[in-house]
């Protein structure tokens, strides 16, 4: 493999390119046989004399030589040595799961998880777009080798929440996998989950993993916000000595994970098992703690020597049509919020949620589970929705009806303020001119009522900051979004943020990342470390 | 076919009981049998026309210490091949010689002694086959290292020396940070 001037790859592309020495060539085909992509072949037309051995060198794909129309061996997925089929994963069935909230998604066992991970062929293509740079070829060797333990070691060395990640995460690494070019990406977020899984209590982890905690270095820092990237940076400033206290609102740590993510996705105690690790290190949570009003920015800005911030988004936006304000109109991320914070809430028996993110399909089936008839509506195409396909899958095997191209203009109350209907039109998608995806527009006189107890918004959230109070002048932000440097560092330089608040992805992999780098930066602004 | 096949297991496994075999679809039908069965095996299965010896393979199971010899057989009247499988101890890899059942076994013997070490009783045949002053361990043999004995022993032409590996190239480009501990897994 070699570089090619000019070409430099990107993400999915390693930018590197076969060069075959036709000279030395013995026509064993091995390289036809592994080519994940099935770019290479053999061809019949393998006369050709020249003095210069560097006549022989060609790069496929750049140099053109005869023969191209005459193959004799090619690839096919059939006889590529390459394994193009995913080890199915076993799953509960979609009317027994609306019954109750248990986990959907049962795991791999150790003869399927072996199978699946011997399928990679460490090319890495899927560490480049994780955003955190996950070390996935390691990991997945480690357990095609037996090697489990390793694997959870690799894991945590740079995701301390990797069990949450190996259930719910948005793995974009898998749609880059070289094998899914011509079959099923390899199950790279299973994979993790069966290393992390092999490891049932936190203690087992700690065992485990080992971690090497340096001494303390007399340097505090402070964190607002128990969220995927709070925790992370809290448990790499804590293994390099820090002393670190996360102040966090909620009852409980978690973020968006723990009261975003429904329960059959993500179990209450597999997230607890992982802050109690986090907690057995030396990480401080205070519970309870709402920056802004039981504690206040300034206090935890002049006690530390550092401050992360992990705030992430938790106001809904409103639908802003009318109606909004009867009862039983809700946000369907605060609904979420209280259910998994065990409140009861009333819902009747048939919702409508609108929306086509996560969000939305979380709040649909959770309200399956409440015994609820579901309808999402959402304004765009099925294929446009923005949740992930297996999530829309989930909601239409559990009985959910998606109306697709519906825009809802109007709640309807009855005479007492409760809501009795909702009111929208369908839309007709039309071509954007400036190339952008097809935008939906109303149909004039389409109107649809859909009658229902609940309605639920969910199309999107954005941030509050007014915990920051005096402070909002000097730590900037930029359209609802704290500005950052490539460490993290915002216009404080004594001030650090990450998650939702700051970057664009709105994931817990992105969180993550930003979390372990606010980490190097925090540690090169008070030590001077690079 | 099925008929002609379940004759031959039975007329085989009546001769010798230890044989076992192991039906493939289509027209292959396996027998796993001990080393000193072959020359009888192949003998009788050749008065029943599997007169043509099209090759004979070999194996290094260097886990379990011992090479494998598959003889593969085909009758032309019958359209089936018969894959006859025997195992023999890697320290001491003495088979029987089937020369004189066929001929051209010569040049698969050869072939076995020189690329990994398997001796035949009897055998007499010039000592280098395609090797020249071959002072290694049989090259095919699985504890052979090809790569670092091609590194030894040949020159790079200069300017293909830049064989990049992918996973590098992608580990420097996103800056990626791998422990010590896990780089063995990297390959």
């Amino acid at each position: 493999m070699i570089h090619i001037e000019g070409h430099e790859g990107g993400k999915g592309d390693s930018g590197l390119r076969p060069r075959v020495d036709n000279g030395r060539c013995c026509w064993c085909a091995l390289c036809v046989e592994v080519c994940p992509t099935g770019s290479l072949s053999l061809t019949k037309e393998y006369n050709f004399v020249s003095d210069d051995p560097n006549d022989f060198l060609w790069i496929p794909g750049v140099d053109n030589p005869e023969g191209k129309d005459k193959l004799s061996f090619t690839s096919g997925t059939d006889t590529s040595l390459n394994d193009f089929k995913r080890i199915p994963m076993p799953e509960m069935e979609g009317m027994e799961r609306v019954k109750s909230f248990a986990e959907v998604v049962l795991g791999y066992n150790e003869e399927m998880a072996r199978e699946e991970a011997s399928r990679c062929i460490s090319c890495g293509l899927c560490t480049e777009v994780c955003p955190e740079h996950m070390h996935i070829p390691e990991y997945i060797n480690a357990i095609a080798t037996g090697n489990d333990a390793d694997a959870l070691r690799i894991i945590y060395d740079n995701n301390p929440l990797p069990e949450m990640c190996g259930k719910v995460c948005t793995r974009r690494c898998e749609d880059v996998c070289a094998i899914a070019t011509r079959g099923d990406s390899v199950a790279i977020r299973w994979l993790k989950r069966y290393a992390t899984e092999t490891a049932a209590t936190s203690d087992l982890v700690y065992d485990i993993v080992n971690p090497e905690i340096r001494p303390a270095n007399g340097k505090t820092v402070g964190i607002i916000g128990a969220g995927p990237s709070g925790l992370t940076a809290a448990y790499y400033l804590a293994l390099r000595g820090y002393d670190v206290n996360i102040y966090e609102a909620n009852a409980k740590a978690g973020g968006m994970t723990m009261y975003g993510i429904p329960k059959y996705r993500f179990p209450l105690d597999s997230l607890d098992k992982q802050i109690e690790y986090i907690e057995k290190i030396g990480v401080k949570i205070n519970y309870n703690t709402k920056v802004g009003k039981d504690i206040s920015f300034d206090k935890i800005y002049k006690e530390n020597d550092a401050v992360f911030m992990g705030v992430g988004f938790p106001k809904a936006w409103t639908l802003g049509i009318d109606g909004e304000d009867a009862q039983g109109s809700m946000q369907a991320v605060n609904y979420l919020h209280m259910i998994n914070a065990g409140e009861e809430v009333e819902i009747g028996d048939k919702v409508a949620v609108i929306g086509g993110g996560n969000v939305a399909i979380d709040a649909a089936r959770v309200s399956a589970r409440m015994g609820a008839d579901v309808t999402i509506l959402y304004r765009r195409r099925v294929e446009d929705m923005p949740a992930d396909w297996e999530e829309i899958e989930g909601a239409e095997d559990e009985g959910i009806n998606i109306v697709p191209q519906a825009i809802p203009i109007k709640v309807h109350k009855d005479k007492n303020g409760k809501v009795e209907s909702v009111e929208y039109l369908m839309a007709e998608m039309v071509a954007d001119d400036k190339g952008g995806r097809p935008k939906p527009v109303a149909i004039e006189g389409s109107n649809k009522i859909l009658k229902v107890t609940a309605v639920m918004g969910a199309i999107g959230q954005q941030g509050d900051y007014s915990f920051l109070e005096d402070y909002s002048e000097k730590i900037k932000e930029e359209r609802g979004r704290f500005v950052v440097n490539d460490m993290q560092q915002t216009t404080d330089p004594k001030v650090f943020a990450g998650g939702d608040a700051v970057n664009r992805t709105a994931d817990a992999i992105s969180a993550i990342a930003d979390g372990f780098r606010a980490v190097k930066g925090i540690e090169e602004f008070l030590l001077g470390v690079k | 076919m099925e008929k002609i096949k379940s004759n031959l297991i039975e007329a085989i496994k009546g001769t010798y009981p230890d044989a076992r075999e192991q039906d493939h679809e289509g027209n292959r039908l396996d027998f796993y049998v001990k080393k000193q069965c072959v020359p009888s095996i192949l003998n009788y299965i050749k008065g029943e026309g599997y007169i043509h010896l099209s090759h004979i393979a070999f194996v290094d199971w260097i886990e379990e210490g011992e090479f494998e010899l598959i003889y593969i057989v085909w009758s032309p009247k019958d359209k089936i091949k018969i894959f006859i499988r025997a195992r023999v101890d890697r320290e001491n890899p003495l088979m029987p010689n089937i020369e004189s059942i066929w001929r051209q076994a010569n040049t698969y013997q050869r072939e076995a002694r020189e690329m990994y070490g398997i001796q035949f009783e009897g055998f007499e045949a010039p000592n280098e086959f395609v090797l020249e002053d071959w002072n290694e361990i049989p090259p095919m043999r699985r504890d052979f290292d090809t790569q670092a004995y091609a590194e030894e022993t040949f020159f790079h032409r200069p300017g293909r020396e830049d064989a990049m590996d992918v996973r590098e190239a992608i580990i420097e480009r996103s800056r990626e940070e791998i422990p010590d501990f896990a780089k063995k897994y990297s390959r």
